[in-house]
């Protein structure tokens, strides 16, 4: 275990699907005496990369979970954690951000940035994330790391500097210039293994030395002394180096290398990037907040004699039991540790500590800050705290999206029954964006997600993995209800059955809500409804917002203000207030405008411009508003908001339309209102159905 | 303050507006300065006001981020916003962006024949229509009548009023009969408005000259400024 903090880097690898992230992680496990062998993602010889340890993973060529790894590189330890691309995975990225603290973004030379690196990008800065970016497939025809760079600037925003040059492209890809050095390097040996340090070739010389003002122009305005050092004379390779880390740490540069995995090119120099540019667990700022202090913000320390102080973002319930992974952010763990998980207040003795490596792992004694481990057996929740017993901090939650896609699933035997519960309660677990319920009206079991692609995973994960068959409804939009005008209600619920009867009357009015789901706000005066019975009313009026009476889908967007109402010294009850709440909310919505709410996804499209038409057409088919075009060349991106309840099958329109030649990611953006038209066929609809289903 | 209220008293109402919708003939109007004075907040400005009026807007921006242009939208819609207290301002930004659509391409990739292809292929899909088109980053370096030329030919056949940034240099003292610097002082004509930025080191802030307006020269104005913080049109 590295003992020298300065010395540990956690580190993350996102970027666009295909991009070459787990052909460079298996390249630098590789480089780092972690693998003795590369195997390629989609290899012949049928071993599949070591991060893909999902068969399903190795099947498709993408990653879909994060695996974690560590290495060791220059007598420093790099924890990796390696990402999925797709945009339906993306809790997996966030959840690996919170954690790390710098991340590597990659980028493909010919694609370059596009809408996913995009999307990525935009998480990294929410969570602060130092970045460098790293130019990869440099052997691929049309590679243009310049090109690229400069979209770095102009489409990421980033301070994109060079700090490299490519000795060839494409097929004559032989090598990187390292500017700060002024040295070519070139990677010799079957798989790259040996590195060679020579002079710049004669005929690049003028333009390295080009590129290397320009360098040195950017990075001296984050070092006086550097500034000093150009205009005087040489400036020395620490102070440039020195000035590089300062401003990727204050993000406000962003190192460019560059080179191909899959050629085994400049990967080693990446490396030394991370050692060199990333920050070490004490560079970054973390923060917890103290609840026996008023939720006080603290600042840690990652001193090892300081209290304990984790954060589980990842849970996995594999072969060898329920893994939790933990980053350590301060204090020291050490097997047989008893620590709280603040979040239900409850001990946890730590039986096993393990260092993950992909799907194998390796058995430690002790963890210190920094570090990222996994703990065995723990029961506990993403996102949740653990300490030592001297406090009780907690880590702030982490930003988890609702889903806004849903489908039954119905097994297909009692055995799939049986196995699907088993499978949904692991993958409930591990994933938030992955919910289930029974719908009570049909009694289909429903999973709702981020996409169409998130919940094909999982489904087809279920198979492989826990032998769960299930036939598959059409996907279901999750729409909601929300209310466009104030209206009063003023409701009383009176039942008189022999005995003692229900009374309760409330009276008030229901308003849109700008932000949030749904506010209650008591403006009851003179006890005319008792203390006791408010909270009733708010019960009963949460209660109505589980089904809208508009198409009985979820309400959001309502505050509920009471200001009068009566009671019965006999007859009132928390069940009568709760029930005249409904009745009140009910009386309300009616008058209040209600109307259909839909998820809007942001989409973007890319691809040769000689489709632009056709790709805008098929958006605007779909009800899309086409955002914006980006004509670069014979290359163009389409960015449109759409519904998603338009955007079911869209892959298999968009690949006839543009023969396969053009791709789309998709995220979601807003919930808007339905157009009158649509909401009213979309009602008729539901009504047709539960006409089927109540026969 | 309603929106209504916020049309009328906007201060582009000065100007003869060459971007009315389709009852008149389409207009052409530029706008000029050196580098960063303001030129894209003014195009802004102008697109915002004529998306307010319920037209609808296709800016193109050349060299520009679609990102980056989104960005000055947002902040420009809610500095006026701000400034005249809007109210329901949030809806009325989510309406207007409906009306709004941006084209960007690099450099190198645009051209006139291009943008009448892409203006066709959105008019004839019926997937935008616009009332009024904006031209902001168009390279005028070496004599640029012949494609303003070009672009008036498009506008008239498109049936839409455009408006032009182009940026003037210090160093070149070419000027036309009207005051319109190079490199557009052999294209006045095709102008019918044209509004010349100026920085005023006296007041500390940015003039307007409207050069010509509606096809009238010699009617300048410069009670119209620049608030340097917001860039926003200032009546004085």
């Amino acid at each position: 275990m590295q003992k020298d903090l300065s010395k540990v880097r956690n580190i993350g690898i996102s970027a666009h699907i295909d991009s070459g992230k787990t052909t460079l992680t298996e390249r630098i496990l590789y480089y780092t005496d972690r693998i003795h062998a590369i195997h390629e993602v989609r290899g012949k010889d049928g071993v599949g990369a070591k991060m893909d340890s999902m068969e399903l993973e190795k099947e498709r060529g993408i990653t879909i979970q994060s695996a974690a790894t560590y290495c060791n590189w220059k007598d420093h330890s790099i924890n990796i954690i390696d990402t999925p691309g797709h945009v339906d995975f993306t809790i997996e990225v966030e959840r690996a951000l919170r954690v790390l603290d710098g991340a590597v973004l990659i980028l493909c030379s010919v694609g370059g940035v596009q809408s996913q690196s995009i999307t990525v990008n935009r998480q990294m800065s929410r969570y602060k994330v130092p970045r460098v970016v790293f130019i990869n497939k440099c052997d691929r025809t049309g590679a243009n790391p310049e090109r690229v760079t400069k979209q770095v600037r102009d489409k990421l925003g980033l301070n994109a500097v060079m700090l490299q040059m490519p000795i060839g492209l494409e097929g004559d890809l032989e090598g990187v210039i390292d500017l700060v050095k002024m040295k070519a390097i070139y990677f010799d040996g079957d798989n790259g293994e040996k590195i060679r340090e020579e002079e710049i070739p004669a005929h690049l010389l003028d333009e390295a030395t080009g590129k290397r003002e320009e360098m040195l122009d950017a990075v001296s305005m984050f070092s006086d002394e550097l500034m000093e050092a150009v205009l005087e004379g040489e400036p020395t390779e620490k102070m440039i180096k020195d000035a590089v880390r300062k401003g990727t740490l204050a993000l406000e540069l962003a190192p460019v290398f560059m080179g191909s995995a899959y050629k085994n090119k400049g990967v080693q120099c990446l490396l030394d990037a991370i050692t060199m540019y990333m920050p070490n667990p004490m560079d970054i700022r973390n923060v917890a907040l103290d609840l026996k202090n008023n939720e006080q913000e603290i600042v840690l320390s990652s001193k090892p004699e300081d209290p304990l102080v984790c954060l589980a973002f990842k849970l996995e319930d594999g072969r060898y039991g329920q893994l939790t992974y933990i980053r350590n952010y301060q204090g020291f763990l050490k097997k047989g540790d008893t620590i709280i998980n603040s979040r239900t207040g409850k001990k946890v003795k730590i039986g096993r500590l393990v260092r993950m490596h992909a799907d194998e792992m390796e058995e430690i004694e002790e963890s210190g800050a920094g570090d990222i481990v996994a703990l065995f057996g723990v029961d506990c929740a993403s996102g949740d705290t653990f300490t030592s017993s001297d406090v009780s901090y907690s880590m702030s939650s982490m930003h988890v999206p609702n889903p806004v896609i849903s489908l039954a699933i119905i097994p297909v035997d009692n055995k799939a029954q049986s196995n699907m519960s088993k499978a949904l309660n692991r993958f409930t677990k591990e994933d938030p964006t992955f919910r289930t319920y029974v719908d009570h009206e049909t009694n289909e079991t429903i999973v709702s997600g981020m996409g169409e692609l998130h919940l094909d995973v999982y489904i087809e994960r279920m198979k492989r993995e826990y032998g769960a068959e299930v036939k598959v409804g059409a996907p279901q939009v999750a729409y909601r209800e929300t209310i466009t005008q104030r209206a009063e209600f003023n409701y009383s619920h009176k039942k008189q059955t022999g005995g003692s009867g229900q009374f309760g009357r409330v009276a008030g009015y229901m308003e849109p809500l700008e932000e949030g789901e749904y506010e209650f706000v008591d403006n009851i005066v003179g006890g005319s409804i008792p203390r006791e019975f408010i909270a009733s009313c708010d019960k009963g009026f949460r209660k109505s917002l589980e089904k809208g009476a508009l198409a009985e889908f979820p309400v959001s967007g309502v505050r509920c203000v009471i200001n009068d109402g009566a009671a019965h010294a006999v007859d009132s009850s928390d069940i009568a207030f709760q029930l005249a709440a409904i009745g009140a909310f009910k009386e309300g919505y009616r008058k209040a405008n209600p109307v259909l709410m839909e998820p809007i996804m942001k989409v973007a499209v890319e691809g040769p411009t000689e489709f632009q038409g056709s790709i805008m057409g098929s958006l605007n088919q779909r009800r899309g508003i086409i955002i914006g075009t980006l004509e670069e060349g014979e290359y163009t991106v389409v960015e449109a908001e759409v519904p998603l309840s338009e955007m079911f099958g869209y892959s298999t329109v968009l690949r006839s339309l543009t023969q396969g030649k053009a791709e789309f990611t998709m995220e979601f953006s807003d919930y808007k209102q339905v157009p009158r038209n649509v909401a009213e066929n979309l009602i008729e609809e539901l009504r047709k159905k539960k006409k089927e289903q109540g026969k | 303050m309603l929106k209504e209220d916020l049309i009328k008293k906007n201060p582009l109402r000065v100007l003869s507006p060459a971007d009315q919708g389709k009852s008149e003939a389409p207009k052409l109007g530029l706008v000029m300065s050196r580098a960063g004075l303001g030129k894209t907040a003014i195009l802004v400005q102008i697109a915002l006001d004529s998306m307010l009026r319920g037209n609808k807007v296709l800016h193109v921006s050349i060299g520009q981020s679609l990102e980056k242009t989104k960005i000055w939208y947002n902040d420009i819609f809610q500095d006026i916003a701000r400034a005249g207290n809007l109210e329901r301002a949030a809806d009325i930004q989510e309406e207007l962006m409906s009306q709004r659509m941006i084209m960007t391409f690099n450099e190198e990739s645009f051209g006139v024949a291009k943008l009448r292809e892409r203006l066709k292929d959105l008019i004839d899909q019926n997937i935008f229509q616009p009332d009024c088109l904006l031209v902001d980053g168009f390279d005028c370096s070496i004599s640029p009548e012949k494609v303003l030329g070009q672009m008036r030919d498009l506008a008239k056949d498109m049936n839409i009023n455009m408006w032009f940034s182009a940026v003037c240099h210090r160093g070149d003292d070419r000027v036309s009969k009207s005051g319109v610097p190079a490199p557009c002082h052999e294209a006045d004509d095709l102008f019918d408005t044209i509004i010349l930025l100026q920085p005023d080191a006296e007041k500390k802030c940015v003039a307007l000259n409207i050069i010509k307006r509606d096809g009238k020269v010699g009617e300048s104005r410069t009670n119209l400024t620049l608030d340097p913080s917001t860039l926003l049109i200032l009546e004085k």
